[in-house]
């Protein structure tokens, strides 16, 4: 489903250039859930970005569903981010829109017959367990809601994978439990999760397949 | 997904706020003023074509000829290039003319002791003659007969009035430009406000598959929508004011201009005072579009 072969990508900033990702390569496939951890700044928001073609490799090839990412065209980079949902560390929910209007809003956005919507959302906040809260603005919810509204609008589409960028990054160890609990849920329903997170400790309270970066490189696959 | 793009421009015309709101009555403006200086010219464009079709040349003959004479005279000048129509005025004729111009005077006329009104040709000119050039020419033409003593009339005072026609409507389009790269102005800074106001929408947008079309039609249909309400207050407006004014006007405008009436704009100038609010209101949300990623 992913496949990364010798990806570097080096950021210009200025004359300086700042490598994100070095000589990465690596394989998912359908189903897995994968953790990618390590220390902040070790390449991980860079590589989950690569992998929604929100940017482009310095220097290898990117694959995701069989297809060669750099030689997307634009329509098709359209499309094929249909197929998948990003969860980050902040909801970035839109404030003036509700639970069900911020999860409906995708849907709406793809051109979802109207009579279809209301009965996917409310599927997508069954599965995050936030049926209740579907009229309550992002400021009513808690950080642990409002992160698994994000999640049910990732999901709404049931799109085949899902890229969770440090969901648990602001939560409390509950909360954490509750994100990660609805992500196995959502693995469990056939997914294919990775999940990028620093917190080391919920690799390995996870026990999946863990892949770890440091300094941009892939140092560790194991799981 | 047609009602979703309505509603988003709805949505968005609302955030855009008070400068969407200056973007609309700019627009309306400079479509009245468009508008405005359109109806008087197309009205002072009826009352040139109108007087254009009564421009005559009198030629004054030296003596009144035989009716035999006459009326070879009269086919000559048919003859010549320009010229549409040729009557033949007797003295007679141009004598009971005054004494019916004179009215209630009519008695001046008995107490002269003879007739000193010439015998003359009304000549019609073509309506390739009936410019000043056209009709100077035509002139000269005819004062080259042998028989005319004098030729008289052209349409140079139906020019001026044509030139003042062509004036105004140059005077109207100034205005309206200037008014109108305001309200562009006016609705790309509109349109800059809510693209700043939805940018996390269209990371959303973007993250989820949207077309670029998706994300940028919303922005269309919201200048376009500025657009289409600024044309029809202006011609609501105009409406009014047409409505208002004319019957006062038209008694003056009949005897000056010899205009039953001041017509209201024809169909195809309120269809183009529409179709440019419309283009003015889309191509100042069109070119605030956001860029494409990379």
């Amino acid at each position: 489903m992913i496949e990364l072969h010798r990806v570097s990508k080096v950021y210009s900033v200025g004359p300086v250039k700042v490598p994100a990702l070095s000589d990465v390569s690596l394989r998912v496939n359908k189903g897995e859930f994968v953790v990618l951890t390590g220390a902040s700044g070790a390449g991980k928001t860079t590589l989950l970005r690569l992998l929604y073609r929100d940017d482009l490799p310095s220097d290898g090839d990117v694959e995701v569903f069989g297809h060669d990412l750099g030689a997307l065209k634009h329509r098709d980079v359209a499309a094929l981010r249909r197929s998948i949902g990003v969860v980050f560390q902040d909801a970035k929910l839109l404030p003036v829109r509700t639970v069900y209007e911020n999860v409906a809003f995708v849907l709406r956005v793809l051109g979802t017959p109207k009579r279809e919507i209301t009965q996917r959302v409310f599927d997508a906040l069954r599965v995050v367990g936030l049926s209740s809260r579907a009229q309550a603005y992002p400021a009513q919810l808690s950080q642990g809601e409002a992160q698994r509204a994000s999640l049910a609008r990732a999901i709404v589409r049931k799109p085949p994978l899902l890229l969770a960028d440090e969901p648990t990054g602001n939560l409390d160890e509950a909360m954490e439990d509750e994100i990660l609990g609805t992500l196995r849920d959502i693995w469990a329903g056939g997914t294919t999760v990775v999940l990028a997170t620093h917190q080391t400790y919920l690799a390995q309270a996870l026990r999946r397949r863990t892949l770890t970066l440091q300094s941009g490189r892939l140092v560790k696959d194991e799981g | 997904m047609l009602g979703f793009l309505i509603g988003e421009a709805l949505r968005d015309l609302r955030r855009a706020g008070r400068v969407a709101v200056s973007a609309i009555v700019l627009i309306t403006l400079s479509l009245a003023a468009l508008g405005g200086f359109w109806l008087l010219s197309a009205n002072l464009e009826r009352a040139v074509a109108r007087w254009r079709e009564r421009v005559r040349i009198i030629v004054y003959l030296k003596r009144e000829p035989a009716p035999a004479e006459a009326k070879a005279l009269v086919e000559q000048v048919q003859a010549v290039p320009g010229v549409a129509g040729v009557l033949y005025i007797g003295k007679a004729e141009a004598l009971a003319s005054l004494r019916q111009l004179l009215g209630k005077d009519a008695s001046v006329v008995a107490q002269l002791p003879a007739n000193p009104l010439p015998a003359s040709l009304e000549v019609t000119p073509a309506a390739a003659a009936a410019t000043p050039e056209g009709a100077r020419a035509l002139v000269e033409r005819l004062s080259t007969l042998p028989e005319a003593d004098e030729v008289a009339g052209s349409g140079d005072w139906v020019e001026r009035l044509s030139q003042w026609q062509r004036l105004l409507t140059t005077i109207g389009l100034g205005i309206g430009i200037v008014l109108a790269a305001a309200a562009f102005l006016t609705v790309t800074t509109a349109t800059t406000l809510i693209l700043h106001a939805r940018r996390e929408e269209t990371e959303i947008m973007r993250l989820v598959g949207a077309t670029e079309a998706t994300i940028w039609l919303p922005l269309l249909l919201q200048g376009t929508m500025q657009g289409l309400i600024g044309a029809v207050l202006a011609l609501a407006a105009l409406v009014a004011t047409h409505s208002l004014v004319a019957p006062r006007l038209e008694p003056l405008v009949s005897i000056t201009l010899g205009l039953p009436d001041l017509a209201f704009l024809p169909p195809v100038n309120v269809l183009a005072l529409v179709l440019t609010g419309a283009l003015l209101g889309g191509m100042g949300g069109w070119l605030v579009r956001p860029g494409r990623e990379p």
